[in-house]
C-alpha cells in the first residue's frame, strides 16, 4: 500500500451531495474529508494538505443568477491563488454536476489551451432546452483517446442525471470542434442502440440527450486532462443495487460482501484518479 | 440561443388555457439599491448578473429599447414580489454582490422577470395573461398592450421597500366584557379561540395568585397584554393542540343503537394501541413526544418520520405554500432528538381535476395550477435542500377544488449514541442553558398561520399568511446542526413552525419549567415589529437550539463558518413561568401549566347514520378491452412520470427502488426503498396508502383501505413485516356542529369510525403509529356553496428490509414467468375507481354499494409475511400492489413496465362477478410473477395463504385476459402505454 491520498470535498452553500462523494473515494481506498468552502477561506485549512479536488453536486446558492456562478466567483475572488497553486500542482480536479457549472463558471474547465488556468469563463451550462429538471438515467460514451486521467479505460456508462441546468454552450461551433479535436469531451450522452465510437455530432433527441448540449457534451477535462467535469452522477452508481434494473434477472445466490459482485460502474471514474496520485506520488 | 423561459411559458398556456402564443422571450431583471455608483456596478454585470456566453447584459437602460428587441412585442409582462415577501434569487445576488464589493454591506438586489410576448391572438386580453402568471397575493405585475409597446412606454418596476411597521407597545386587553364581545376581539383578532376558551383566559386573570405574581412585574394586573392573549391563541389552537382529536364526543350510532362518550380519539385509539406494543418490542424509542416518532433501525441507526399538510397556504399560493411545508417538516426531522438528518421525502397531493371546465368559486386557482405551483413548490424545497424525493402519490377529485391537500414527509436518520454518549433521541435541556434563534430572522410574514389555518378558507384570508420558503438558508443550518450535535453542543432543539418562538420556546420550556425571552434581542427582518408579532411570527428557516453556557462560543464559531445567523433569545429556567421580556419591560409572564394545560376540552356531538348512495351496477353491454384504456387515463391512475421524475429521487445515492422502473424506468414504483448507509445494503422501506372516495360509503373502510395499501406497497419490496412503523394523517372537513356546518355530526361520526378502524387494523398488523397530525377544516366558504373534502387519511409507513438486493419491482422481468394472485376478489366495487369512472359518464347509475372491507387483518398479516419472506429469498422479482382498477390495472401496469404481454384468466380468483374479479378494488391482494424455477419455492412458501395462478408472461406484448373460456380484454402494451402516459403530460417536455 503506497502513501494515504487525501480528498478535499468541498461543501456548505447549498452542495449536498458532499457525503456520498466522500464515500466513494473512501470506497476506493483514498482518505476524504468534508472541507467547508469557509474553512478553505479562513485558511483554516488548506488545499495543499490534499492530492485531489472533488466539487459535489448540489444547489450550491440555489442554482440564482445561473448554475454554479455564486459558488464559483466565490472560488474565482476568494480562493484563486490556492486554486491556481492546486492546478498547477498538477493534483486532479473533479466537478460534479452542480461542482462541473462550478467550474465552468470560473473558468477551469474547458480552460485555455495552455496548461496555465486563467479563470476566464469560455463556456456556460443553461436550462435543459425541456425547461425541466428532471432526474433520469441515461447512457454515456467517453472518448477512448482522451487525456482526462479520470475515464481511462471506461467505454460506456448507465448514469443518472439529474438537473435543470446542463446544456452545454459554447459560442461557437468551432470552439466544441476544437475541444472534440484535442478529445477534451470527454464524455457524451449516447443511444444505447447504436454502435461504439459512432460519434454524433447533432444533437440527439430528448431524452437520449436529456438537456440539448452542444454536441451532446455531459462532460470536458482541461488540456492537462486532470480537471474533469461532468453533469452525470458517478457517484451515484456506486453500488449495483442502485441501478434501476437491478431486479431484473436473478436475485444474488449467496449474501457475500456487500460489494461483492455488486460494485457499481461509476466508482472506476473515482479509482483512476486515486491510481493515477499514488502513481506519481 | 433558446430562451427556454419563454418556451416554458408558450408551452403551459397552450398546455393549461388552449392559447396558442407564436413566440415569447424573457428579460431577468435585477433591481439594485447599493451606495456603490452605477458605472462601477455595470463593470462588474458580467461578473455577476450576466453570462457572458450566453445572456446579453444592460445596466440602466430597458433592454426592451435596445437593439436585441427589434420587432415590438405584442404584450409585455413583468413581475416582481410584493414588497417583505421573501425572494430567494434576489438574496443570492445581495450575497453574490457582496461577493464583488464586500465594503458596500447595506446593499440590497430584488429581482423581477419580464415576458415579452410575440403573435398574442387578439382575442387574448393583456391582463389575463398576466394573472396566469404571478399571484396578487405576493407579486406584482405591470403590463403593456399593443398601444404600449408600439409606442416604446415599458413597464418599470420600483425597488421593493416594505412599508415602515408601527411599533405598538404591550397593551393591556380588557376581557371584562359580555360574551358578544369577547367572540368580537377572537373573531376581529383572528385569535380562532372559541368563547369557552376565552372565558378561560379571563377566569385565570382574575385568579388571585396571577395577579399578585402579575403586580410583581408591573403588568396589568387584571387582564393579559397583546403578547399573552396572542401566545395562547397560538398555543391553543387547533393547530397546535388538537382539540377536535382531544375533544370529549358523545358518539350516536344510529344503525346499531350506540350511544357512548370517547374521551379523546387520540388518546383512545392512536396512542394506547400504540403504548402497548411499546410493551412488546424494544425498538418504538420515541413515540408522540416529539417532532417524529423514532424507531431503533439498526444497533447503531435510528430512524425517525414526520408527515405534515400545508393545505391553506397551498391553496393561497401553490408554490410558496407547498415549499414551506416541504422545508417544514424537513425542519421537525432536525428538531427530533438532539437532530436527525433528513434523508428522504415523501409528497402526497389531493387536487381538483386537472382537466377541470367548471365553475371556479371566488380567489381559487383552477386545479392545473394549483398542481404545477404545488409541484414547483415541493420539487425547490426537495431538490434544493439534497433530500430525495422516494415516494408519494396523486390524488383527485372534485372536492379539493376548494382545498388542496399538500401532505409532506419526511424521514431521518441518526446515530443511535452521540459521540459525547448521549442517545440522540433524548433531549437533555437543563435550567440556566442559553436558547438560541438560529437561521432565518423574523419578519412580518407568517404572521398567524396557525390560528388561521385553524379557520375555513374565505375571500378575506390574509396575505400575511403565505410565505416563501428559503431552502439554501436552510440548508446551510441543517449542516451547522448536524456538526453541532456531533460536537456535543446541543442540549436541546426543536422547530420553528406554527406559532413561532411562541411555541418552539414555550415546548421546550415545559422540561425545564420556566423560560425567559428577550424579544427585543431578536434579529429582525425589518424593525418596527411590535413584541406580540416577535413572539408569534412563523418566519421560515428558524430552529431554536438550547446550548450550556459553556459551549456558547464554539456554537457561535460552527455559525460563523457556515455563515448561519445564530443569536441567544432565552434562558431556561425553573419558575414555572414562561416570562417574555422586551428589553427589560416584562411583556408577558404566563404559567407554564396554564400555557400548556389550561386549554378547556371540547364537548362534542357525534351521529352515524349510513350515506347511502345509488348502488352501482354495471352496463349489460361492455368492451372491457376499451374500459381498460379508459381506467388507465383516469387522472387517479395515470403516469405520474411527468411530474416525479421532476423531483430528485437518488441524491444521497441510497435509493434501491425509485419512483419508475422497468426496462424503460417508466412502470410504477410500489415503495421507494433506500439503503441509506453508503455500502451496508440494509434497507428502509417507505411506503403510503390513501383511499379517500371509500369515505362517501364508510369513512371507517377508508381508513383501513389506506393502512392496508400502504402496509401491502411495502411488502411489495420486501418489508420486514415485524418492523414497521405508521403515521396517521388526517385531513377531515370541520366536524363540529353549527350554523355553518349543519352536519358536523356525521362528519364527526366519520372521524370516530376512521379512528376505531385505524385502532383495529393497527393492532392486528403489530403497526404502532409513531407520529401523526390532523388538519380539520379543510372547507372552502360557507352555506350553499360550501365546499369540503371527502375525509382524507394519508397513511404513510416506513419500516426495515433486511437487504436491498433481495427486493421485487412491479415491471414483468421474462417471457415465461407465471403470474399469480395473491390474495381473492370480492364482490366489493362501491366507491371503486370504476364506479365513479361509469356514473361520472352516465354508463352507470351511482358509486354506492359494497366498500372494501378488511374482516380479518390477522390472517392479511401472515399472508403479507410469507410473500416478504418469498421476495426476500429472492424467489419472488417481480411483485405489484393491486388497487385503484382492480386486477386489469395492476397487471396492465406490470406489462407496461416490463414492454412485456400476458395471458392471465381470471377464473377462479374469487366467488366474486366477473367485474368484481377484474376491476374491483377489493384489499388484501398482489399479482406477482415467478420465474419458473422458483415456481415451487415460492408456493412451498406461500402455502396455505391465497394464492392463485392467473397465466404467465409472454413476449409478444400483448395483455390478453381470459374468463374461463370468454376472451375479456385483448390490448396491445404498446396501446396501454400512450394510454397510461397522455393524460398528465400536461405540455410534456418538449413540442412532440
Amino acid at each position: 500500500m503506497s502513501e494515504e491520498v487525501r480528498v478535499a470535498v468541498l461543501y456548505g452553500f447549498g452542495i449536498n451531495c458532499d457525503h456520498e462523494t466522500k464515500a466513494v473515494f473512501d470506497m476506493v481506498g483514498a482518505s476524504a474529508d468534508r472541507v467547508h468552502v469557509n474553512e478553505l477561506v479562513s485558511q483554516q485549512t488548506s488545499l495543499e494538505d490534499y492530492d485531489i479536488l472533488a466539487v459535489p453536486g448540489g444547489f450550491s446558492f440555489g442554482d440564482h443568477l445561473g448554475s454554479g456562478r455564486l459558488l464559483g466567483n466565490r472560488l474565482r475572488f476568494t480562493l484563486r491563488d490556492s486554486l491556481k497553486a492546486f492546478a498547477d500542482a498538477k493534483k486532479p480536479i473533479i466537478g460534479i454536476c452542480n461542482g462541473f457549472q462550478v467550474l465552468v463558471k470560473t473558468g477551469l474547465l474547458p480552460g485555455p489551451d495552455t496548461h496555465e488556468p486563467d479563470f476566464v469563463q469560455r463556456a456556460s451550462l443553461t436550462l435543459n432546452d425541456s425547461g425541466r429538471y428532471e432526474d433520469r438515467w441515461v447512457t454515456l460514451e467517453f472518448d477512448s483517446e482522451s487525456p482526462c486521467i479520470w475515464t481511462k479505460g471506461i467505454t460506456r456508462m448507465e448514469c443518472p442525471v439529474r438537473h435543470g441546468e446542463g446544456k452545454f454552450v459554447m459560442p461557437h461551433e468551432a470552439d466544441v470542434a476544437a475541444l472534440e479535436s484535442s478529445h477534451r469531451v470527454a464524455v457524451r450522452y449516447v443511444d444505447p442502440v447504436t454502435p461504439i465510437g459512432a460519434h454524433h455530432t447533432q444533437v440527439l433527441p430528448y431524452p437520449v440527450s436529456p438537456n440539448g448540449s452542444m454536441h451532446n457534451i455531459a462532460g470536458v477535462c482541461d488540456s492537462t486532462g486532470l480537471i474533469f467535469g461532468l453533469m452525470p452522477h458517478p457517484e451515484a452508481v456506486y453500488a449495483a443495487w442502485l441501478h434501476p434494473n437491478h431486479t431484473s434477472g436473478h436475485a444474488p445466490a449467496g449474501q457475500g460482501d456487500a460489494l461483492e459482485g455488486w460494485e457499481g460502474e461509476g466508482l472506476q471514474i473515482f479509482r483512476n484518479a486515486v491510481e493515477h496520485v499514488r502513481a506519481h506520488k | 440561443m433558446r430562451d427556454v423561459r419563454g418556451d416554458v411559458v408558450r408551452r403551459q398556456l397552450r398546455a393549461d388555457h388552449g392559447v396558442s402564443v407564436e413566440n415569447v422571450r424573457s428579460i431577468c431583471g435585477y433591481l439594485i439599491s447599493a451606495e456603490t455608483n452605477s458605472e462601477s456596478i455595470a463593470a462588474r454585470a458580467d461578473d455577476l448578473f450576466v453570462d457572458p456566453i450566453i445572456e446579453h447584459g444592460l445596466t440602466n437602460t430597458a433592454a426592451l429599447a435596445s437593439d436585441h428587441f427589434v420587432d415590438a412585442p405584442d404584450v409585455v409582462v413583468t413581475i416582481g414580489f410584493k414588497p417583505g415577501v421573501t425572494d430567494n434569487p434576489g438574496k443570492a445576488a445581495t450575497d453574490g454582490y457582496l461577493t464583488l464589493f464586500p465594503n458596500d454591506t447595506a446593499a440590497k438586489v430584488a429581482t423581477y422577470i419580464t415576458y415579452a410576448f410575440y403573435g398574442v391572438p387578439e382575442t387574448c386580453v393583456p391582463e389575463w395573461l398576466a394573472s396566469t402568471l404571478h399571484n396578487g397575493l405576493i407579486e406584482r405585475a405591470l403590463v403593456g398592450g399593443k398601444e404600449a409597446c408600439a409606442s416604446g412606454q415599458w413597464p418599470e418596476l420600483s425597488f421593493p421597500t416594505p412599508p415602515p411597521q408601527t411599533f405598538t407597545p404591550p397593551q393591556a386587553v380588557d376581557l371584562e366584557v359580555d360574551d358578544a364581545a369577547l367572540m368580537t376581539l377572537s373573531e376581529q383578532g383572528l385569535l380562532a379561540l372559541n368563547l369557552t376558551e376565552m372565558k378561560a383566559i379571563r377566569d385565570h386573570f382574575r385568579d388571585q395568585t396571577t395577579q399578585t405574581a402579575r403586580a410583581a412585574e408591573g403588568l396589568p394586573i387584571n387582564a393579559p397584554t397583546d403578547v399573552e392573549l396572542e401566545c395562547l391563541a397560538q398555543t391553543w389552537s387547533e393547530h397546535c393542540k388538537h382539540k377536535i382529536f382531544a375533544s370529549k364526543i358523545h358518539h350516536v350510532d344510529t344503525e346499531t343503537g350506540e350511544d357512548t362518550v370517547i374521551d379523546s380519539l387520540f388518546k383512545t385509539h392512536i396512542m394506547k394501541p400504540t403504548h402497548d406494543m411499546q410493551n412488546d418490542v424494544d425498538w418504538l424509542l420515541s413515540v408522540f413526544h416529539d417532532n417524529s416518532g423514532v424507531i431503533a433501525w439498526d444497533d447503531t441507526w435510528s430512524v425517525c418520520m414526520k408527515a405534515e399538510t400545508h393545505n391553506s397556504p397551498s391553496a393561497l399560493d401553490p408554490y410558496g405554500g407547498a415549499m414551506t411545508g416541504i422545508v417544514g417538516v424537513n425542519r421537525d426531522i432536525l428538531g427530533t432528538g438532539l437532530g436527525a438528518r433528513p434523508i428522504a421525502n415523501t409528497d402526497v397531493f389531493c387536487f381538483g381535476p386537472p382537466d377541470w371546465s367548471g365553475d371556479l368559486p371566488e380567489n381559487l386557482f383552477p386545479p392545473s395550477r394549483v398542481l404545477r405551483g404545488v409541484h414547483a413548490g415541493v420539487r425547490v424545497g426537495g431538490n434544493e435542500s439534497g433530500i430525495p424525493t422516494v415516494n408519494g402519490a396523486i390524488v383527485f377529485d372534485d372536492r379539493y377544488i376548494g382545498k388542496p391537500l399538500v401532505y409532506c414527509g419526511t424521514i431521518g436518520i441518526m446515530p443511535s449514541v452521540l459521540p459525547d454518549g448521549r442517545p440522540s433521541h433524548v433531549k437533555t435541556p437543563q435550567a440556566d442553558d442559553i436558547v438560541y434563534m438560529v437561521g432565518g430572522r423574523v419578519g412580518y410574514d407568517g404572521i398567524h398561520g396557525a390560528t388561521f389555518s385553524s379557520l375555513e378558507l374565505t375571500e378575506e384570508s390574509p396575505s400575511s399568511a403565505v410565505q416563501i420558503g428559503d431552502p439554501i438558508t436552510q440548508k446551510k443550518m441543517i449542516d451547522m446542526i448536524l456538526e453541532a450535535r456531533d460536537a456535543g453542543l446541543i442540549s436541546c432543539i426543536t422547530d420553528n413552525g406554527a406559532g413561532g418562538l411562541s411555541s418552539s420556546i414555550g415546548e421546550m420550556a415545559e422540561y425545564t419549567n420556566g423560560c425567559e425571552i428577550d424579544l427585543a434581542a431578536v434579529p429582525l427582518k425589518q424593525a418596527g415589529l411590535s413584541p406580540w408579532e416577535i413572539l408569534v411570527s412563523e418566519s421560515q428557516e428558524r430552529m431554536t437550539v438550547a446550548v450550556q453556557p459553556h459551549d456558547q462560543a464554539a456554537f457561535e464559531a460552527l455559525a460563523n463558518l457556515h455563515e448561519v445567523e445564530a443569536t441567544p433569545v432565552a434562558t431556561f429556567t425553573s419558575t414555572g413561568q414562561f416570562h417574555v421580556k422586551y428589553g427589560e419591560e416584562t411583556v408577558a409572564l404566563l404559567p407554564i401549566e396554564f400555557l400548556h394545560e389550561g386549554v378547556p376540552q371540547l364537548e362534542l356531538e357525534s351521529e352515524w347514520t349510513r350515506p347511502n348512495p345509488t348502488p352501482f351496477t354495471p352496463p349489460s353491454q361492455a368492451d372491457h378491452s376499451d374500459l381498460l384504456l379508459r381506467m388507465l387515463a383516469r387522472p387517479n391512475i395515470a403516469s405520474k412520470e411527468t411530474w416525479v421524475r421532476q423531483y430528485d429521487h437518488e441524491v444521497i445515492a441510497q435509493t434501491a427502488v425509485k419512483p419508475f422502473v422497468g426496462v424503460a424506468r417508466d412502470g410504477p414504483g410500489d415503495a421507494g426503498l433506500i439503503a441509506p448507509i453508503h455500502g451496508d445494503p440494509h434497507g428502509l422501506v417507505i411506503s403510503c396508502g390513501i383511499a379517500p372516495r371509500y369515505s362517501d360509503l364508510d369513512a371507517g373502510a377508508m381508513a383501513a383501505a389506506s393502512i392496508d395499501e400502504a402496509v401491502r406497497n411495502a411488502v411489495c419490496v420486501g418489508l420486514d413485516v415485524d418492523k414497521m412503523a405508521g403515521l396517521d394523517n388526517f385531513c377531515w372537513p370541520d366536524p363540529i356542529e353549527s350554523a355553518k356546518t349543519p352536519d358536523g355530526r356525521f362528519k364527526l361520526a366519520q372521524l370516530v369510525r376512521a379512528n376505531r378502524e385505524l385502532e383495529r387494523v393497527c393492532r392486528a398488523y403489530r403497526l404502532p403509529c409513531v407520529s401523526g397530525k390532523d388538519s380539520m377544516k379543510n372547507d372552502y366558504g360557507q352555506g350553499e356553496g360550501k365546499i369540503s373534502i371527502p375525509p382524507t387519511l394519508l397513511f404513510s409507513l416506513f419500516g426495515d428490509q433486511p437487504d436491498v438486493r433481495f427486493t421485487a419491482t412491479s415491471d414483468f422481468k421474462q417471457p415465461g414467468d407465471l403470474i399469480y394472485l395473491v390474495g381473492s376478489s370480492k364482490d366489493e366495487l362501491g366507491a371503486s375507481e370504476l364506479a365513479f369512472m361509469l356514473t361520472e359518464a352516465g354508463e352507470a347509475p351511482g358509486i354506492g354499494g359494497q366498500v372494501p372491507l378488511l374482516p380479518h387483518p390477522e390472517e392479511n398479516l401472515r399472508t403479507y409475511r410469507q410473500l416478504s419472506r418469498a421476495i426476500q429469498q429472492g424467489a419472488v422479482r417481480t411483485a405489484h400492489d393491486c388497487s385503484e382498477g382492480g386486477v386489469a390495472v395492476a397487471v396492465a401496469e406490470m406489462c407496461i413496465g416490463g414492454r412485456l404481454g400476458a395471458n392471465i384468466d381470471v377464473d377462479g380468483t374469487g366467488d366474486a362477478d366477473l367485474w368484481s374479479r377484474l376491476w374491483g378494488e377489493s384489499l388484501g391482494r398482489f399479482v406477482v410473477a415467478v420465474a419458473p424455477d422458483q415456481e415451487t419455492n415460492f408456493l412451498k412458501t406461500m402455502a396455505g395463504h391465497p394464492t392463485t395462478v392467473l397465466g404467465r408472461v409472454t413476449e409478444d406484448a400483448v395483455f390478453h385476459v381470459t374468463d374461463g373460456h370468454d376472451a375479456v380484454i385483448h390490448l396491445e402494451t404498446d396501446s396501454m402505454v400512450h394510454a397510461w402516459q397522455a393524460t398528465l403530460a400536461m405540455g410534456g417536455a418538449s413540442d412532440e
